[in-house]
């Protein structure tokens, strides 16, 4: 293989990786703060690309042609509107079922999914159908070598990079992200040292589901298409990811993204003549992986009082 | 609830007038077109509920049903027949018919797993699909009589469903969650880029022949004619019953507290000597058996089979039917089934948003009532004893 | 005098603590063996090492001759170790029939086919263990025994306790463990489900209790013999009397150590 499509591919791979993460960290979170897994995450992912697909149709009809303004304002509009709607589910769907089985939290969450895909495909226009997603980062490409990059696919790398900085940051730089790393350590000592718990909860579901809404225009920039089912595959993927690399830990969460994506590609270059299968083979993989290392390469903390 | 002291058992009586009661609201349902007048009929039902439980009616009904279920078994299925035989030539209103009872008999299946031993199976359609697809290619490709063919169609989904039985007995809740929603993808995915099983468009699959008894001419039985369904029905039945009794009596034994000892306490119970991977195993296993035989007859009785009718969404249809009946309860069960697949076939204009009602109904159920509409009773290992 | 339980060794750690350091304890036949203690000192990990539910890092654990070091919790209960645990573990919202039948697993049918096709031979069965379970929770509490088929979530405290104790004791095992029975419980029911206790123990001749307990009225009253732990460790054995009047004892408990 020559190195141009070897190039490619692991452009590809790194592309897929960003995704991953990105969705990935929402589900750690999360179960960071609440040890809980929300099932809709991924759903959040298809919500958060329609919005901005809904931004960029409004605009457009009012006459802005401006590419940048454009992403800029669906970015904008999208990561805001998907911050609110993790705390509306945390305040309203995830918080009152505490106390309950967290089998109810896992299936209520899990319903929750169904409503958000469902509401897309029958209350967007023609939502059952893919739609496409306006190409608005330049298109240009630059050639090294036998290598072809591609500006825009540079651009996302380095924004998704960007971001998973940013979250660093405020994670551990800041006295909200200690606040957070508080919670997530230990409930009851974070309560007793004055942290407001349920405002901390709703934060963390908010930076969670704006990276969801971020992951989601990734996903219709690269693809130039999006559709109501694409959260459910992102979901069920970065759930994996978030459990290859240990629940409730960021790196993890972010190495596992990039190990799926990794994988993935490998499995399309290894074997050309089923990549209609690609899909089998991922989710093959995660099976397989379950039944291998049910918690993850790196172990999350069990520990049950008897 | 047997209560202390009350040592006669309850009267059939009210369990009868239920029946009857049910089997005429049924039947009037079934009959109607008109959409005002089905809304109306619905409104109807839901409020004639309230009303008895207002009145504390429906009291002295589950008590006759915990006492004299036996009894009142052979009374359902005599009132299933009353419906069947008054809708002899309806082709529409007996596929509903068969349709309800072989999904009754999946989500009995689902319950074992689900309700009795904790095991999460998000892919019950799935299975349900490995049942049909089954049907499909032996009534196609070979000659095996069309009996077998069912067993064979339980049989494998029992055999890969047992692929997911390290992944799932390794893990708990949620991790379990995402293997088995993972196959679900998987299996959708696998049929649609699968060429010998038709793509995404499906297969033919044959009709039943019993004994050269053809299921697909109508029956005659001296100037009556009776639609082709009602052979489906017949055998739909008889499946029915026999997943019925066999689910009962599977919660009436030791081997039914065993799963529900460790569903509720995995620690508690290896402690008491239970062997929690051999139990989950029996019903995981159990349960798929009976899913993937109600699967191979429903490939039959749809005579085509498709990857779309087996999707995620479909296996959610599976698991909201038993939060709504209420876990654990084969009766509940049976009335969620008529409830979540008959109102949004006759309903027609809420047919396309069936996924997104019966989500937003779950999750109330969830918050509200956990229970669901029939809450499991305490177990009485046989109906109407006295110590 | 043969030991009937034997750990030589024993040591768990959690992490960087050691729960467990390098425990020695002889538990005779026919005893009833006080674990006593402050709040951590590896009584309850004992009792979970001892049952399987954790391993031991070192030493050996031997029960009735045999080796049960490595055993799962399915095994030591086989062997005829029974537990209650410090915060009841009941399965709320099945009866309480139910719930002493659970601790009864060895002794039902577990076959599918005699479960489901044989209803008559189970029927024998079942109705010769309601009679069983009836019996043993008429010794604690009679009125109680009328209402076997009620679930467990809507019983007080004592109730739950009982029905723990007869679940323990439902199978005859040959050890019984007994975590801290007293907690949650008002002084005057604490000591109507000790009464309890030593009544059963005439009914099951030659049963042998492990109890771990903070009401020292009770290790007083009902213990043959005390062990008692510190970070681990045993730091004195005898009977109550004499382990009480102990100055390391004392000390442990005052936390002057």
């Amino acid at each position: 293989m020559d190195l141009g499509v070897l190039a490619q591919y692991i452009m590809n791979g790194l592309m897929l990786g960003m995704m991953y993460a990105l969705v990935a960290v929402g589900f750690t979170l999360f179960f960071g703060v609440l040890d809980i897994i929300k099932f809709s995450h991924g759903d959040v992912v298809t919500v958060g690309a329609f919005a901005a697909l809904a931004t960029f149709v409004s605009l457009r009809s009012a006459g802005i042609v401006s590419s940048p303004l454009l992403l800029l304002v669906m970015v904008t509009v999208a990561l805001v509107a998907m911050a609110a709607l993790g705390m509306l589910i945390a305040r309203y769907l995830v918080l009152p079922l505490r106390t309950a089985p967290a089998l109810n939290t896992l299936l209520i969450t899990l319903m929750l999914g169904t409503v958000l895909r469902e509401s897309v495909r029958l209350f967007y226009p023609q939502g059952a159908n893919p739609k496409p997603f306006p190409a608005l980062l330049p298109s240009s490409s630059i050639n090294i070598g036998q290598f072809n990059l591609r500006l825009d696919n540079a651009i996302m790398l380095a924004a998704g990079v960007l971001v998973i900085v940013g979250l660093q940051f405020l994670l551990n730089r800041t006295k909200l992200g200690l606040a957070i790393r508080a919670v997530a350590q230990d409930e009851e000592t974070a309560r007793t040292m004055g942290i407001n718990f349920t405002a901390i909860v709703l934060v963390t579901f908010a930076i969670g589901s704006a990276l969801a809404a971020f992951a989601g225009i990734m996903n219709g920039l690269y693809y130039n298409e999006i559709n109501f089912g694409m959260g459910l595959y992102l979901g069920v993927i970065g759930f994996a990811a978030a459990i290859i690399g240990g629940l409730g830990s960021i790196y993890g969460a972010i190495l596992g993204g990039f190990l799926f994506a990794a994988l993935q590609t490998i499995g399309a270059v290894a074997l050309p003549f089923a990549s209609a299968y690609k899909d089998v083979f991922a989710f093959t993989v995660i099976i397989m992986f379950m039944a291998w290392r049910p918690t993850g390469l790196i172990q999350e903390k069990i520990s049950e009082r008897v | 609830m047997a209560q202390a002291g009350q040592t006669s058992r309850a009267s059939l009586l009210p369990g009868i007038a239920a029946l009857v009661l049910a089997t005429g609201y049924l039947i009037a349902l079934l009959a109607v077109e008109k959409q005002p007048l089905i809304i109306g009929l619905l409104a109807f039902g839901i409020a004639a509920v309230l009303a008895a439980n207002w009145f504390g009616w429906l009291d002295p009904v589950s008590r006759s049903f915990a006492d004299r279920e036996d009894r009142l078994g052979c009374f359902a299925i005599l009132a299933a027949f009353v419906v069947a035989v008054f809708f002899r030539e309806d082709h529409f209103v007996l596929l509903l018919f068969v349709t309800v009872l072989l999904y009754v008999v999946a989500t009995l299946g689902l319950n074992i797993q689900f309700g009795y031993a904790g095991v999460l199976n998000f892919a019950g359609a799935s299975f349900f699909g490995i049942g049909a697809y089954t049907s499909a290619v032996l009534n196609t490709y070979t000659a095996i009589p069309h009996l077998l063919v069912l067993l064979i169609g339980g049989l494998l989904a029992a055999l890969i469903g047992s692929l997911l039985l390290l992944p799932v007995l390794r893990t708990r809740g949620h991790y379990a969650a995402l293997v088995t929603i993972a196959f679900a993808l998987l299996l959708k995915t696998f049929l649609e880029v699968n060429d010998v099983l038709g793509g995404p468009q499906g297969m033919q699959v044959k009709p039943m022949n019993l004994f050269g008894w053809s299921f697909n001419d109508n029956i005659h039985i001296g100037s009556v004619e009776l639609s082709f369904y009602f052979s489906y029905f017949v055998v739909s039945m008889v499946l029915l019953v026999g997943a019925f009794i066999l689910v009962r009596r599977l919660e009436r034994s030791w081997i039914g507290l065993n799963l529900d000892a460790l569903r509720l306490d995995e620690t508690a119970a290896s402690c008491f000597g239970l062997d929690i991977a051999r139990w989950k195993i029996t019903a995981f296993l159990i349960g798929n058996f009976l899913i993937g035989i109600a699967g191979a007859l429903f490939g039959m009785v749809g005579s085509f089979v498709a990857p779309n009718n087996y999707t995620f969404a479909d296996s959610l249809i599976l698991v909201s039917i038993l939060l709504l009946g209420g876990i654990g309860n084969p009766w509940g069960l049976v009335v969620a089934t008529f409830i979540v697949v008959v109102v949004p076939e006759k309903l027609q204009t809420i047919q396309e948003y069936r996924f997104l009602l019966y989500s937003v109904l779950v999750i109330a159920v969830l918050l509200f009532r956990p229970e669901g509409l029939l809450p499991r009773p305490v177990r009485s290992y046989f109906p109407g004893w006295r110590p | 005098m043969t030991a009937l339980l034997q750990a030589r060794g024993l040591t768990r750690k959690f992490g960087g603590v050691v729960a467990l350091d390098r425990l020695d304890l002889d538990v005779v036949a026919g005893e009833i063996l006080g674990l006593i203690g402050p709040n951590g000192s590896g009584k309850t990990t004992f009792f979970n090492v001892v049952t399987g539910i954790y391993g031991a890092h070192e030493g050996h654990i031997s029960f009735d001759g045999a080796d049960i070091t490595k055993a799962s919790s399915r095994a030591v209960y086989h062997a005829g170790i029974s537990r209650t645990f410090q915060r009841s573990r009941l399965s709320l919202p099945l009866s309480i029939f139910d719930n002493i039948m659970i601790g009864n697993h060895k002794r039902l049918n577990q076959g599918l086919w005699f479960n489901l096709m044989r209803r008559g031979d189970f029927k024998r069965e079942f109705e010769a263990n309601y009679r069983a379970a009836r019996a043993l929770v008429e010794v604690f509490e009679p009125q109680l025994a009328e209402r076997l088929f009620e679930p467990v979530a809507g019983l007080p405290m004592i109730d739950r306790r009982r029905i723990e104790i007869c679940r323990a004791l439902i199978s005859q095992p040959k050890l019984l463990l007994l975590d801290e029975p007293s907690a949650g419980m008002t002084h005057d029911e604490t000591k109507e489900l000790m009464d309890d206790i030593l009544q059963v123990r005439e009914f099951n001749k030659g049963l042998t209790i492990i109890i771990v307990e903070h009401e020292m009225g009770v290790i007083e009253r009902i213990t043959d013999r005390c062990a008692v732990l510190n970070f681990g460790r045993k730091i004195a054995e005898g009977p109550y009397r004499q382990v009480a009047a102990d100055r390391q004892v004392q000390e442990a408990y005052l936390g002057v150590a």
